[in-house]
């Protein structure tokens, strides 16, 4: 069955409607109210276009034909809104690019749009990725004929911890109302008011609290809605945004990580319709401050600054002098590579295979974004062979003198409750830490500072066996981001256009830390063990080809939406 | 259709118009109470149809499409044709009438008469109705500012009910349905069908876009079929006495009897009801004659929504849908409004502009902002402040309305400010400042840019 799109056929399924079937082919129609995941209430009235069917012979059911043997078109006497018009076979479409007519209906509503707009852009958060903004520029009228005051409606309303209002810069798409019905089903937005008077609202006295309430703020087409804890922080456009993926937990949430100053300030959800659709919960978003705040700069060794290669010889003497008699702890927090790299070193110096500490809680999530495991890479660490730790039994190694080194990957084992200070008395504890609340810290003779998921390049995998790619959002001290991007996916305006001189790349918070797999082979080189491995990528790429349950899972084949690895079963 | 002869002839059409014998709101003292509406004949139609077998459901259809009954409630849409679109009986799937009691618009006044004198006549007819498309339930939705008929709605309900006429089991027959009184709260747009269900629902009562249609699927998603009072309230009488009695009453194309409302300046305004098809002059004479025996300037047709008409081309019209169209309006419901020769029209278009703009639900752009626009500008000319462009602007504002919302609100709003201008334009001008506006091509509206010189 074919559609004619501005004079062009297209092919479609039955159940297509136009607007969707227009976006997926880059055709595009300016709308509001339409969105993918959300029923279609065509009220924005935006993405009207002209429409019609073939005339067709009441008696034989054949085409009617002018005298040129064109086929004869019915449009429908009113314009259609695309995001509600099904396609049927036949149908003839004029969009905006075709048609005057539809450019200039689409202008007036633009313009209708805009009359009670504050059109504050310059201290609007939404300016910048604004679709108001951006299709208001693209298809809107020049200018206004409207000369009156504005409708005022209130503004800087808290409706919950983590989302505010705007109410004069509502355009009434009911995005919101129809996410807190349809998606997360808090119901807990609806329209009050009737008219250009009409604006989002709690229940009285009820606060929108929903754990998935800013995502209201991602698909609010104007400013309305806003992040409480992004307000007034940059503009966008003095920010990069990195596609990536969450450390929030076991779901392997797509996120885009905006950074300014080389600071996280924002964390929003990445379209991925195997992992998490459209969106995320709060709870992963205001994690932001830990991937700034409280991180160590630079190794040091029995709690003094040192430097890299010093801390490397140091943890080379102390895993020499302990003649395999020592416990490599992997992470569910470390990447796969990193975890790889870990166990390759445990058996160079012929110690058993690292353990993970396990977090999973069942019953602790919510059967939809916020997962049972508060850890980002657990069947990661499974499907490399690495077992849960047993506490107890560590305990007692520890306590009868069997160990006489315990090397952490990315891991505070006191705060986690596996260990305690006393059990590691007369310990030598080598650990790879991401801020400087760790609570082992105090207890470790080489601490070395490990780039966060936000500052790396490696793999995690989701407890659905997804494996999916991070990429570095910050830079660290010790790398440049920019090469590390150079694969060309995923960068932002400042990474094409930026220079060193860009304020994102502010050196003074640059951490000064390294990723475990720079850290990991420099210190097997010096116990005679060289792993030589160019990137990330090549380790991973090792990985895939050698362990089953990572078949596939190159850098290059997970791109930006991960690939499904091959179940292997329950975890024992 | 050109060549057509005119159907403004200046002869009434509602034939005997002056032995009229009224059949909606009969003059029986307390015709509202049970017994006295049995005493004069209420329920035979009913008991005709599920005891005697009169008609089976598809011939009471049939009989209804006959009759040329049309709709009521402002659209005049074919009220057999409307039932026919209900499909085949699904046991799965229940079925609703949705009785449209939400009459709210400027001018329209009639159902609450049939709620207050005649309520088992409507009550008889929904009975029938959903007998006819084998329907269980009906939601009889009435405004809720109409709170004192709804009380008495519900009375004569609950009367109907002990009698056996409404519930499991009607006259003993195997044939049930219930009747459900819902109040409204208070919106105009509830009175449009596909609104009237979501607040039926619960829901806020935004109209929904269709397709699907009512028919297909309405209240909960279920096949529905929306009529009004006194559309419904018209099916005993066709049962009763038959089609041909029916479609005899009034022009050929929109027979019926049917109840004016009729307001504004005259001595005694009201509702009366006449068979279909009467001059509007005719109507003025019963309506008591024009106050103070002035001059008339303004007939507004059907309710507020409809386009006003001037005295010359109202004069000789009658009061029937396809008289109306030709006229330059339409039927509506038909509550006309007389505004005499003192009425400013600026001051009565932005009133009507208010209501709508109140009223408008807020879902669609165009209505939501372009309501208030209309009504900002039409205050400005009503205050001498405004501009001759702003006519021009007014025009265009309403060509940005009409027809591109889900529902008729946008357009009901545009045509008395369209066709106000267009009929009375001389009294707008005359408000209006005369200006030698030269607007930049940007339109940018900047006014200081531009030498206003007054005439």
């Amino acid at each position: 069955m074919n559609v004619i799109i501005d004079g062009q056929s297209f092919e479609f399924e039955p159940g297509d409607l136009l607007l969707q079937f227009c976006l997926d082919r880059g055709i595009e129609i300016p709308h509001f109210c339409y969105h993918p995941a959300l029923s279609v209430p065509a009220n924005c009235r935006q993405c009207l276009v002209q429409a019609g069917l073939p005339a067709r012979d009441r008696a034989t059911g054949d085409l009617v034909r002018d005298e040129n043997g064109k086929p004869v078109v019915n449009y429908f006497p009113k314009p259609q809104t695309s995001c509600s018009l099904e396609l049927s076979d036949g149908m003839v479409v004029h969009t905006q690019y075709d048609s005057e007519e539809v450019a200039a209906m689409q202008a007036d509503n633009l313009e209708l749009m805009l009359i009670n707009h504050p059109l504050d852009c310059p201290i609007c958060d939404q300016a910048g990725e604004c679709p108001l903004q951006i299709q208001a520029y693209k298809y809107g009228p020049e200018g206004s004929r409207f000369e009156f005051e504005k409708v005022h409606k209130p503004k800087r309303v808290q409706l919950g911890p983590n989302v505010v209002l705007d109410a004069e810069r509502c355009i009434n798409c009911t995005r919101c109302t129809r996410f807190t019905t349809e998606v997360s089903k808090s119901h807990q937005l609806s329209i009050i008011g009737r008219g250009d008077t009409n604006y989002p609202m709690t229940a009285p006295g009820q606060v929108f609290d929903d754990p998935y309430s800013m995502n209201v703020c991602d698909i609010c087409p104007v400013g309305a809605l806003t992040e409480d804890y992004f307000r007034f922080k940059a503009r966008v456009w003095e920010m990069s945004s990195t596609p990536s993926v969450s450390d929030f937990g076991g779901k392997g949430i797509n996120v885009d990580y905006w950074v300014r100053d080389n600071h996280i300030l924002r964390i929003i959800p990445r379209e991925n319709l195997s992992v998490n659709e459209y969106w995320m919960p709060d709870a992963a978003r205001l994690v932001y401050e830990r991937y700034n705040e409280n991180r160590p700069q630079g190794p040091t060794l029995a709690g003094n600054a040192s430097d890299w290669e010093a801390a490397y010889d140091e943890v080379a003497n102390i895993l020499k002098a302990a003649n395999g008699k020592v416990v490599f702890l992997g992470s569910a927090y470390a990447t796969v590579e990193d975890n790889y790299l870990l166990m390759k070193l445990a058996e160079a110096v012929g110690a058993d295979a690292p353990q993970y500490i396990s977090r999973i809680q069942v019953g602790s999530g919510d059967n939809w974004l916020i997962s049972d495991d508060p850890a980002p890479n657990t069947q990661g660490c499974e499907r490399l062979g690495m077992n849960p730790l047993d506490p107890v039994l560590l305990k007692a190694k520890l306590a009868g003198g069997e160990i006489d080194v315990l090397y952490v990957l990315e891991e505070d084992p006191i705060a986690a409750g596996v260990l305690s200070a006393d059990d590691l008395l007369g310990i030598k504890v080598i650990l790879h830490h991401y801020h400087t609340t760790n609570e082992t810290l105090a207890h470790a003779d080489v601490a070395l500072p490990a780039a966060m998921c936000v500052e790396t390049i490696g793999t995690y995998v989701n407890e659905t066996g997804r494996a999916q790619r991070l990429r570095p959002a910050k830079m660290i001290r010790s790398m440049n981001r920019s090469l590390m991007m150079e694969a060309g996916v995923g960068q932002s305006r400042t990474d094409r256009h930026g220079t060193p001189f860009d304020r994102w790349y502010n050196e003074d918070h640059q951490i000064d830390c390294q990723p475990g797999w720079e850290v990991l082979p420099a210190i097997a080189e010096r116990l005679g063990a060289p792993m030589s491995y160019k990137s990330p990528a090549a380790i991973m790429a090792e990985v895939a080809e050698a362990n089953p349950a990572f078949s596939g899972a190159t850098h290059k084949a997970m791109d930006l939406l991960g690939v499904a690895l091959q179940d292997i079963g329950e975890p024992v | 259709m050109a060549d057509a002869p005119s159907l403004i002839t200046g002869e009434t059409k509602a034939g005997d118009w002056r032995n009229y014998e009224r059949v909606l709101l009969p003059p029986v003292k307390d015709l509202h109470k049970i017994d006295v509406y049995e005493e004069n004949g209420g329920y035979s139609a009913l008991k005709a149809i599920v005891e005697d077998g009169k008609f089976d459901p598809k011939g009471l259809t049939d009989e209804v499409k006959a009759s040329g009954l049309r709709g009521r409630g402002g659209a005049g849409f074919a009220t057999g044709l409307k039932w026919s679109f209900m499909p085949a009986v699904d046991p799965e799937k229940p079925r609703y009438l949705c009785c449209n009691g939400d009459e709210s618009e400027p001018g329209t006044f009639k159902d609450r008469q049939i709620f207050e004198y005649n309520p088992h006549l409507m009550i008889e007819g929904i009975v029938l109705s959903c007998y006819a498309m084998t329907i269980k339930t009906c939601y009889l939705y009435i405004r809720g500012e109409y709170i004192d008929y709804v009380n008495h709605v519900q009375t004569a309900v609950d009367e109907a009910y002990a009698s056996g006429y409404i519930g499991q089991k009607i006259l003993g027959t195997d044939f049930s349905t219930e009747i459900v009184v819902h109040c409204g709260a208070g919106a105009y747009i509830c009175g449009e069908e596909t609104s009237l269900m979501e607040s039926l629902e619960g829901e806020r009562a935004y109209p929904r876009i269709k397709p699907p249609f009512p028919a297909q699927s309405g209240c909960w998603g279920m096949p529905t079929t929306i009529n009004n009072v006194e559309t419904l309230a018209c099916v005993p009488l066709i049962v009763n006495r038959g089609a041909a009695w029916f479609a005899g009453i009034g022009p050929e194309k929109h027979p019926g009897p049917v109840l004016y409302g009729i307001s504004g300046h005259v001595n005694k305004p009201g509702v009366y009801e006449f068979p279909t098809g009467m001059l509007i002059t005719d109507l003025i004479e019963v309506a008591g004659g024009v106050r103070g025996g002035k001059n008339i300037k303004a007939i507004i047709p059907g309710g507020s929504s409809t386009p006003p008409l001037t005295w010359e081309m109202a004069r000789e019209a009658t009061m029937d849908a396809e008289t109306l169209r030709e006229a330059g309006s339409s039927m509506g419901t038909a509550g006309l409004c007389i505004l005499d020769e003192d009425t400013d029209m600026v001051a009565f278009t932005r009133r009507i502009a208010h209501f709508y703009h109140h009223e408008s639900c807020g879902q669609c752009t165009p209505c939501r902002d372009g309501t208030g626009w209309v009504e900002k500008l039409l205050s400005r000319i009503e205050n001498g402040e405004g501009y001759t462009r702003d006519l021009e602007l007014l025009l265009e504002i309403c060509d940005q309305m009409e027809g591109r919302t889900v529902c008729a609100l946008a357009d009901a709003a545009a045509w008395p400010v369209r066709w106000g201008i267009r009929r009375f334009r001389d009294e707008f001008e005359a408000r209006c400042k005369a200006e030698s506006f030269v607007s930049s091509e940007m339109g940018d509206g900047a006014s200081t840019e531009t030498e206003s010189i007054t005439i």
